[in-house]
């Protein structure tokens, strides 16, 4: 056989899980050609590695929370002790709009503390922190949030950025679930509001709000430790910025579902 | 199938679904969640438009799920339809669904290796990133099957079904995907090793 028939065939015999039988000279060929051997242990590789993309991705919390608002505006859900369904963007009552003023705002600082964080580059010692210790970035809230409040995304929870996660090349620079600390930090004061307020929502719609919040929070806390050790990796910082938004989009979300 | 943090089947989830408790739609997203949007993703190669395609293949899922007998596993009736989903899209956008170069390339445009040359083999393991960023740069058509095939473990004979081609064609196309993206993993390579 030949390095062509050897090509001719291939696709054949890759294709079949099974692993058909070899043409006869197939494998004697491969045996003794370099460049045949390397063609198929490589298109192998490639094969088999590809399975591991498949669910290798996490989409953004917001796709859960678009289908479950579509899903309520088709009628498809049906609330429990509430027929017919709720519509997605209906008034409450006053007390329950009052309980969530602060959450236009404190979406608004949350992008304001990603911006502030993306754009300014750690000073060294803060370089030097550890995921365990927190960054405090003080930020200017508008004036219906106390003159004092702070966004500190050290202080909130964890799942990891998957291309920060496929980046690192040591095993100290990964962010996954090996790297997340034991114990979960406790929430924020903006945080305990938020659960506060998504607390009045059906059980269903307030676990998806508590775990949305929680994966949010975990991507900003491992992306801002990997920021912290890689200060000049601009994919970092966009990705930083870009769960800032998510966290922003959640707490508007909340207030679009009470308003 | 159970979710471990609502600790019902998927089954029992299903059934409550077409109840319309939004407890068992999420079981069911949050199940499946990874799947579907990493295929969106690895065939169209844009976040946003994959959560978007994500988006509506759930939720053609649960227009349709008072109509799922049970007589196919879930999963496969979803992944069908989120590929069909994304097909449509690439169809609506008028990209070519089977590669256009099937017909205008010759076997000699294949990319093929050079003979008596000294070859670089892969060997050992791909770096994920690396993976995904040579799926990134196929052609939509070969990405297609590639990811059809490759990474969502459909069959030549269901690919065709679903992309409208031969077996044969979808054959081939995986073959020319996977000598292009070995031809891009060696150039990354070695992009690489010049850079350090």
């Amino acid at each position: 056989m030949t390095c062509s028939e050897v090509e001719r065939v291939l696709p054949e015999l890759l294709d079949d899980a099974s692993e058909r039988a070899f043409p006869a000279g197939f494998e004697t060929h491969v045996k003794s050609c370099p460049a045949c051997s390397g063609l198929v242990s490589d298109l192998r590789l490639i094969a088999s590695e590809s399975r591991q993309l498949a669910a290798s991705e996490e989409p953004s919390p917001r796709v859960w929370l678009r289908i479950a608002a579509e899903l309520r505006a088709e009628g498809l859900i049906r609330e429990p002790n509430s027929a017919p369904s709720r519509p997605i963007l209906i008034s409450t009552s006053p007390r329950r709009r009052w309980s969530a003023w602060w959450l236009a705002p404190v979406a608004a600082a949350l992008l304001a503390a990603g911006a502030y964080v993306v754009s300014h580059k750690p000073a060294p010692q803060v370089a030097k922190q550890t995921p365990a210790v927190p960054v405090t970035v003080p930020v200017r809230v508008p004036s219906a949030v106390p003159e004092n409040a702070t966004v500190s995304p050290d202080r909130v929870t964890t799942p990891a950025p998957q291309q920060l996660a496929r980046k690192a090349a040591k095993p100290e620079d990964r962010v996954g679930p090996a790297a997340r600390p034991a114990v979960e930090p406790e929430p924020s004061a903006e945080d305990q509001q938020f659960l506060s307020v998504v607390s009045t929502r059906a059980p269903s719609m307030r676990a998806t709000y508590e775990s949305e919040l929680q994966a949010v929070n975990a991507d900003i806390r491992e992306t801002q430790a990997y920021v912290n050790r890689h200060p000049g990796d601009a994919d970092a910082r966009q990705h930083l910025m870009d769960a800032y938004q998510q966290k922003a989009l959640l707490y508007q979300m909340a207030l679009d579902r009470i308003q | 199938m159970t979710d471990p943090k609502q600790g019902i089947t998927e089954a029992e989830a299903i059934e409550q679904a077409k109840q319309g408790h939004e407890a068992a739609f999420e079981v069911l997203y949050h199940l499946h969640k990874r799947r579907v949007y990493s295929l969106c993703l690895r065939m169209v190669s844009n976040p946003a438009q994959a959560e978007d395609l994500a988006q509506e293949a759930f939720l053609q899922l649960f227009r349709k799920i008072g109509t799922f007998r049970g007589e196919s596993a879930f999963s496969t009736w979803l992944h069908r339809m989120t590929v069909n989903v994304v097909l449509m899209q690439l169809r609506k956008k008028g990209l070519p669904v089977v590669s256009l170069e099937e017909t205008l390339e010759s076997d000699d445009e294949v990319p093929r290796k050079e003979f008596g040359t000294q070859d670089v083999k892969l060997t050992g393991s791909i770096d994920r990133l690396q993976l995904q960023r040579a799926i990134d740069k196929l052609p939509p058509g070969y990405r297609t099957v590639f990811v059809l095939h490759d990474v969502e473990g459909f069959e030549h004979n269901e690919i065709a079904e679903m992309v409208g081609c031969s077996i044969g064609n979808s054959k081939s196309q995986l073959h020319k995907a996977r000598l292009k993206l070995r031809d891009y993993l060696k150039f990354m390579r070695a992009e690489k090793a010049k850079t350090g």
